[in-house]
């Protein structure tokens, strides 16, 4: 075992920093710190045309779709900086998660047509899986879709779809077939969202913005050429999706964020007299907390070189998503503790940006910290909730 | 000891949970919140025909005389339906407050007004960078001249500040010791900057930054020395009130939740037959439970003469009910999935009062140590 970092890797981080410090415009990093859900979309198209120009926008795909072969490792510390240095959060749906299964099961005219503007960021994606009777029972979805000669027709509807008030295209799940398992009946099917018949809707949420969307689906004419991989099999598409971010709900990255956060709030607000931060009682937390995160990192970094486990790797996927998803919320719930009352303020998405009504009483660090806490009640939910990520592991570690 | 309810109290709980369950659903919230001022004047004015708003009030002021159990009583069911307007803000602190200062024409006419739902009190203490009510050490000033008072200073974190008709201002005066209150009304007041904000639970509030406002002799309404007192008193009575909402508030969680987990249907069958699920509920009981007798102790409290005891056992209601309040909102939320965390649904709601219910007049923290070192 060596536990320490190559040398070249040092290198690199290196060489990450200074693009990154020449790159990032402060204005854009304010408002990616902020935290809103969902982010400035502007900042987030720029970023990743940024990052495409430079061609370090799909570390974790393959070099020849257009990735930049780097190690897993590299990717995690490409991901770090990014992160610590305020650079916006790329979309996720394209980059993440259509985009690996359209180069995975995707025949030649989908990888051209799709994979280029997934890179360049010209089409961002909405993802259609859940439905109001189909969440962590996700293969018991209704929405159809019946081939008509050369066209699906598509019927149905789809939530949670995250974000799809901003996306140009889609990727959804639909059941093909009645026949045998509800699983073995799905296929996964892409479609322009300004196809006729596709209405977006926006779901308001508790922290005051719509990070989510309904998406109605109503006789939609979609070119059969659109389905990905064989007919009916959607499933394992589905599964694939899911399993190829070992790491990522973790959200190791923002919990190192967080807490930068937290304790420059804690350092400037005061109380009893005192910084925050030098209060016994929030001491003591932000301490247990900051050691969860140290040891969520060492959680990471283990699967992502492929540390040996007598698990099996998704339950370790399970693991992380538990941890991550609980810390995020212990960490929001921690930073609105520091802000005392004015953590109970809500910003709209437009004041926080704008930095509207800014001053020494409510200084920058205040908005997004309270509506960061209320959002994240839903990320021990979305994603196979805590539940079902517990059940996952008692079977698969333990075989119960 | 008896813990059964009398006819009356029986009755108040009966009308207020029939008022709540037909009055004030989910779309009644949203349509408030969405309101210029956070709440329904209309809805105020209703209270106060319904007499909720004097219950609070002693016979003397021209009140019910309700008991402090009655206020209880009343906090919970509204607690229950996440009542926006703001009976304890304005009929339980405010009232309680300026209960305690001399009789006068003023007072009695305020007392009376807001008891009738006319009108809205809030109250303007706490100061920039404090974090509760109880860490603040005003640095206002009310200098007298020929005419009256002349108000210096800005105040934080006026809950429904933008709506109120009258402030309640505590301000030093110079050479005193201890702060006093002053009553400032909105058309005095024309001269002051106001902020306003929005918080979570879809209420206002407003920063106020008073530059050389003049006011009357009369405004004066509690001296130095008795005012710290009175406020004590009104905090007491403030957070036992809120402390009874945050419990209403999880025993509609609890109920909204097993309807749900009653119907919802994944792999086939209810969610209710899943075991992690039917635990989770349990746990939400014990802690409300939990809550439920921190806030008995705290109302037992309010008989002795001990302020040291009473104070502690406040803070103990406070502090277990912070606790117990969060775990059960935000476990409301989880077991309903991801419809509760959409606006459309009650227990997101929950959540966030809970969240304001921890932060207002000292948070867990705050009053966990206050009760250890009490």
């Amino acid at each position: 075992m060596n536990f320490q970092l190559d040398p070249q890797d040092e290198l690199f981080r290196e060489e990450v920093r200074a693009f990154l410090r020449e790159t990032l415009p402060d204005d854009v990093r304010r408002r990616s710190s902020i935290g809103m859900h969902p982010p400035h979309e502007e900042d987030r198209r720029w970023w990743q045309h940024v990052l495409y120009r430079k061609g370090w926008v799909a570390p974790h795909w393959p070099k020849e779709y257009g990735g930049t072969g780097w190690s897993h490792i590299r990717c995690h510390l490409f991901e770090y900086e990014c992160r610590m240095a305020n650079a916006p959060e790329l979309h996720w749906q394209g980059l993440r998660l259509i985009g690996p299964v359209i180069y995975t099961f995707g025949n030649e005219a989908q990888k051209a047509r799709y994979l280029p503007k997934i890179l360049s960021g010209e089409e961002q994606w909405a993802q259609g899986f859940s439905e109001p009777n189909a969440g962590s029972d996700l293969a018991s979805l209704r929405t159809s879709a019946v081939l008509d000669g050369d066209h699906f027709i598509i019927n149905g509807q789809k939530i949670w779809t995250s974000e799809a008030q901003f996306c140009e295209q889609g990727f959804f799940l639909v059941r093909t077939s009645n026949e045998g398992k509800p699983q073995h009946g799905i296929s996964m099917i892409v479609l322009d969202m300004k196809t006729p018949g596709v209405t977006v809707r926006e779901t308001p949420m508790i922290h005051g913005a719509a990070a989510c969307c309904e998406v109605f689906l109503d006789n939609v004419r979609v070119p059969k050429e659109n389905l990905i991989g064989p007919l009916n099999s959607g499933w394992d598409q589905a599964r694939f999706l899911l399993a190829n971010e070992r790491t990522a709900s973790a959200e190791i990255y923002k919990a190192r964020a967080d807490l930068r956060r937290i304790r420059r709030i804690a350092a400037a607000e005061i109380k009893n007299g005192r910084p925050v931060l030098e209060d016994s009682a929030f001491a003591r937390k932000l301490a247990m907390l900051e050691l969860d995160v140290e040891a969520l990192e060492w959680s990471v970094l283990r699967v992502l070189c492929d540390a040996p486990s007598q698990y099996p790797t998704a339950a370790n996927a399970s693991f992380l998503k538990i941890r991550g998803s609980e810390l995020q919320q212990q960490l929001a719930d921690l930073a609105v503790e520091a802000l005392g009352v004015r953590g109970l303020r809500l910003y709209t998405r437009e004041q926080a940006f704008d930095q509207l009504g800014e001053s020494d009483v409510w200084p920058q660090y205040v908005p997004g910290v309270a509506a960061d806490q209320l959002y994240l009640r839903a990320c021990t939910i979305f994603g196979g909730s805590k539940e079902i990520q517990k059940n996952i592991i008692a079977k698969l570690a333990f075989g119960l | 000891m008896n813990f059964d309810l009398s006819d009356e109290q029986q009755m108040l709980v009966d009308n207020a949970r029939r008022f709540v369950r037909e009055h004030c659903g989910i779309e009644a919230r949203l349509a408030a919140i969405a309101s210029e001022a956070g709440f329904s004047r209309e809805r105020w004015a209703e209270l106060g025909r319904l007499g909720w708003l004097a219950l609070p009030l002693s016979e003397e002021a021209g009140g019910l005389g309700g008991g402090d159990v009655d206020i209880a009583l009343l906090a919970e069911e509204l607690g229950r339906g996440l009542v926006p307007e703001p009976f304890i803000d304005t009929a339980v602190l405010c009232a309680t407050l300026l209960e305690q200062a001399p009789p006068s024409q003023t007072r009695d006419s305020l007392l009376a007004r807001a008891a009738n739902g006319e009108i809205i009190l809030a109250l303007a203490h706490m100061e920039p960078g404090d974090r509760s009510e109880f860490e603040t050490a005003p640095t206002t000033r009310a200098q007298p001249n020929a005419d009256g008072w002349r108000l210096h200073g800005s105040k934080h974190f006026v809950v429904h500040g933008g709506t109120a008709d009258y402030w309640l201002v505590s301000a030093n005066i110079e050479n005193q010791q201890g702060f006093a209150l002053f009553l400032l009304s909105r058309d005095q007041a024309s001269t002051a900057e106001i902020y306003e904000y929005t918080l979570i639970d879809g209420s206002r509030a407003v920063d106020i930054h008073l530059h050389d406002v003049g006011l009357s002799t009369s405004a004066l309404l509690l001296e130095p020395g008795v005012a710290a007192q009175a406020l004590e008193k009104a905090l007491n009575r403030a957070m036992i009130a809120s402390t009874a909402s945050a419990i209403g508030s999880m025993e509609a969680v609890m109920e909204a939740t097993a309807v749900h987990l009653k119907t919802r249907e994944q792999y086939g069958k209810p969610l209710a037959q899943f075991q992690a699920l039917q635990h989770r509920m349990a746990e939400m009981l014990v802690e409300t439970d939990k809550a439920r007798s921190g806030l008995f102790n705290a109302l037992a409290s309010l008989k002795t003469e001990d302020p040291r005891a009473r104070r502690r056992a406040i803070s103990g209601a406070k502090s277990l009910a912070s606790r117990a309040a969060l775990f059960v909102t935000a476990q409301g939320i989880q077991l309903h999935g991801a419809i509760g965390v959409t606006e459309e649904f009650s227990v997101g709601h929950h959540y966030k009062s809970a969240l304001i219910y921890d932060k207002r007049f000292g948070d867990a923290e705050f009053h966990l140590a206050r009760w250890a070192g009490g």
